[in-house]
Parts: structure tokens; sequence; C-alpha cells
């Protein structure tokens, strides 16, 4: 046997070639049978995102983008009352505050909108048929939105909560877009057997 | 169907508690204060005789719950000024001295247990905020205009 050629005695090279192809086709099939297994049970782990998105959406809707909240934690007339009648001190708590509020806030609203990409991310696709186009308009509305909360964030730890009213409206009407949006995905979680288990806002009780 | 017909008792418990006993509760701040104190904290249960009397224990729970949850959007959609009204009103109910009053909430932060369970987090941080400020708006008040403190000894 020659030492310097590897070959299987009583095999020709076209029958090694064709061995290594094989071998290569039942790689590249175990391959794709590990994306598939792996793409299932990403679906199926997906429930839990599913509920986390419905718990943000409801958060949003009916904790933190209602007009009536909204208006009051950057509500003008109570810093016009503080001023009014209080010394300083009471004008540097109230702004402490408010800002605080109004930091905690955005982060909330940010927290959550993240939540809600996260699920358009993974498994909206799953559970309603969003066209291209539609999922890359969301997208671009998620980067605004989520950069709005940067830029507001940083307004607001800067110059106080009074900052920026017309970047909150802005932020809060792009926020209920998205809730929308995110609504129409979410929909068939709104049958009455569900709506118990969804409705029911987060929130630690006592802080 | 059994949940429907419980869903109704218990809107009728709580518009029975609005017309017999709320109604003479003015304010929201009072009437948070007084459904929060009906609330076993062991529980989170609210108890009230007469309406579990004339409903269940679960539907006049509820009920109650569902008021206190209004009380407390009622007392987050309060202006700063109407709040600090309606404390002041509040210590005046208690027949207590307005520092004391003062004092001890601002210490002891009892409103921090007033809140319905399932309030969301950004909601009770605002409402904790304002009424710490409306207390330091009282207690400035009650410092530019002392209030004549009986003194054991008379002045010679």
């Amino acid at each position: 046997m020659d030492e310097g050629h590897f070959c299987i005695p009583g095999i020709g090279g076209a029958a090694v070639i064709q061995l290594v192809f094989f071998l290569l086709v039942g790689a590249l099939l175990f391959v794709s049978l590990f994306f598939l297994v792996r793409r299932s049970s990403r679906a199926e782990g997906s429930a839990e995102l599913l509920f986390e998105a419905r718990q943000s959406l409801n958060t949003l809707q009916f904790g933190l983008l209602p007009a009536q909240i909204v208006e009051r934690i950057f509500a003008k007339d109570d810093f016009a009352y503080v001023l009014t009648g209080s010394p300083r001190p009471v004008h540097e708590l109230f702004l402490k505050e408010r800002k605080k509020i109004a930091l905690c806030w955005v982060s909330q609203i940010r927290t959550h909108i993240l939540s809600l990409k996260q699920f358009h991310l993974r498994s909206a696709r799953f559970y309603s048929r969003v066209s291209f186009w539609a999922e890359i308009n969301l997208a671009l509305e998620f980067a605004a939105l989520l950069a709005a909360c940067r830029l507001l964030q940083i307004m607001l730890y800067i110059r106080g909560p009074y900052a920026a009213p017309y970047v909150v409206g802005a932020m809060a009407a792009g926020a209920a877009k998205v809730c929308d949006i995110s609504e129409k995905s979410l929909a068939f979680l709104k049958q009455p057997e569900l709506e118990t288990l969804t409705t029911r806002p987060v929130g630690n009780p006592t802080l | 169907m059994k949940a429907v017909s419980k869903r109704m008792d218990v809107r009728i418990a709580a518009e029975d508690l609005r017309r017999r006993t709320l109604a003479r509760i003015e304010r929201p701040l009072d009437r948070l204060i007084y459904l929060a104190s009906t609330r076993d904290y062991n529980t989170g249960s609210y108890y009230h005789e007469g309406l579990a009397s004339r409903f269940t224990e679960e539907v006049a729970s509820e009920a109650m719950a569902d008021c206190h949850r209004e009380a407390f959007r009622d007392l987050l959609s309060s202006s700063l000024e109407n709040l600090v009204q309606q404390m002041e009103a509040y210590i005046d109910s208690t027949y207590t001295s307005p520092s004391a009053f003062i004092a001890a909430w601002r210490k002891l932060e009892p409103y921090r247990v007033a809140v319905p369970v399932e309030t969301d987090l950004l909601s009770a941080e605002f409402l904790f905020s304002n009424l710490k400020i409306a207390l330091v708006i009282l207690e400035a008040r009650l410092n530019i205009r002392p209030e004549a403190v009986p003194v054991a000894w008379p002045h010679q």
C-alpha cells in the first residue's frame, strides 16, 4: 500500500467522494433539524412573552398613558400653586419630587415599549399577519419612540420636569400609536375567558 | 353565567355603599382612608358587616375594593392645591394638633398602606409624592402662622 496516499482498500476515489457528499448532506439535515426544533421551542416559550406583552400593553394603556395622569404629572398649575404661597425649600422639594416622578414615568414607558418591541420582534408574526411594510413601519416607530424616551430622560434630568412639554406630548402620542398596533396583534387574547387573566395591571402595591 | 351574576351583585353592592356610606364622606382622601381601614392587612379582604349581610362577604369585599380604587383615582386626579385643602380638612376632622399630625404622617407615612392592592407603581408613587409635598406645604404654613400652644405655666 502506498503510504503517501489515503485510500480505503477495495473502494475507489469516486466512492469516497460519494461518501463525503452523503456525510455532508447528513450534517446539513442535522443542522436543519436543530434549527427547526429550536424555532418550535421558541414559539412555545413565546407564550410567556405574549403574556408579558399583554401586561405591558395594559400598563401603558391604563396606567401610564391616560391623558389624566400625564396632565397631572406635568401640570404647571401645581408648580404655580407652590410658587405663590410657599417658601423656597418647598419649591425645591416640589421640583425634585416631580422630576423623580417624571423620570420614573419615562423609564416605565421605555421598559414597556421595549417589552412590546420584543414581542413584535420574536412572536407577533406567529399570531397575526403583518405585512413586510407594516413591520418596517413599526420598527421605525419603535426606534423613534425609544430615541424620544432617551431624549426626554436627558432633558428631564438636566432641566427638570417642565423642560419639554412638547416632547412629552409627542412621546405619549407615539406610545399610544404603538399600543394601538400592538392591540391589534394581541386582539386574539381579548376573549372573555382570558380577560380576567390579562386585565390585571402590573405593579407593586406598597412600593 | 355565574360570574356575570356575581359581577352584577358587586355593582349593586358598590352602588349601595356609595349611596348609604360614602355619600356622607365627601373628600376622596377621607374615603380612601376609610376604605383602607376596612381592609384586613393579612388577607387583603375588606369587611363591612351591613353590606355583607345584604349580599355575601365576597361580594361586599369586591364592592369595597371597587370603591377603594375609585377613591384612589379621584385623589390621584386632584390638583396639589385641592389635595392640600383635603389634607387640611382631614386634619381638622381628626381633632389632633396639626403639628403633631404632620410630624407623625411625615415620619410614619401611613398613607403608604392606604392604596388599593392592584395599584400600579407609578400611580402609587405619584400620590405618595403629592401627599409628601402637601404635608410640607402645611408644615410651612404652620411655621409661618404658629398656633397658640397652651402652656402649663402662665406668663408672669
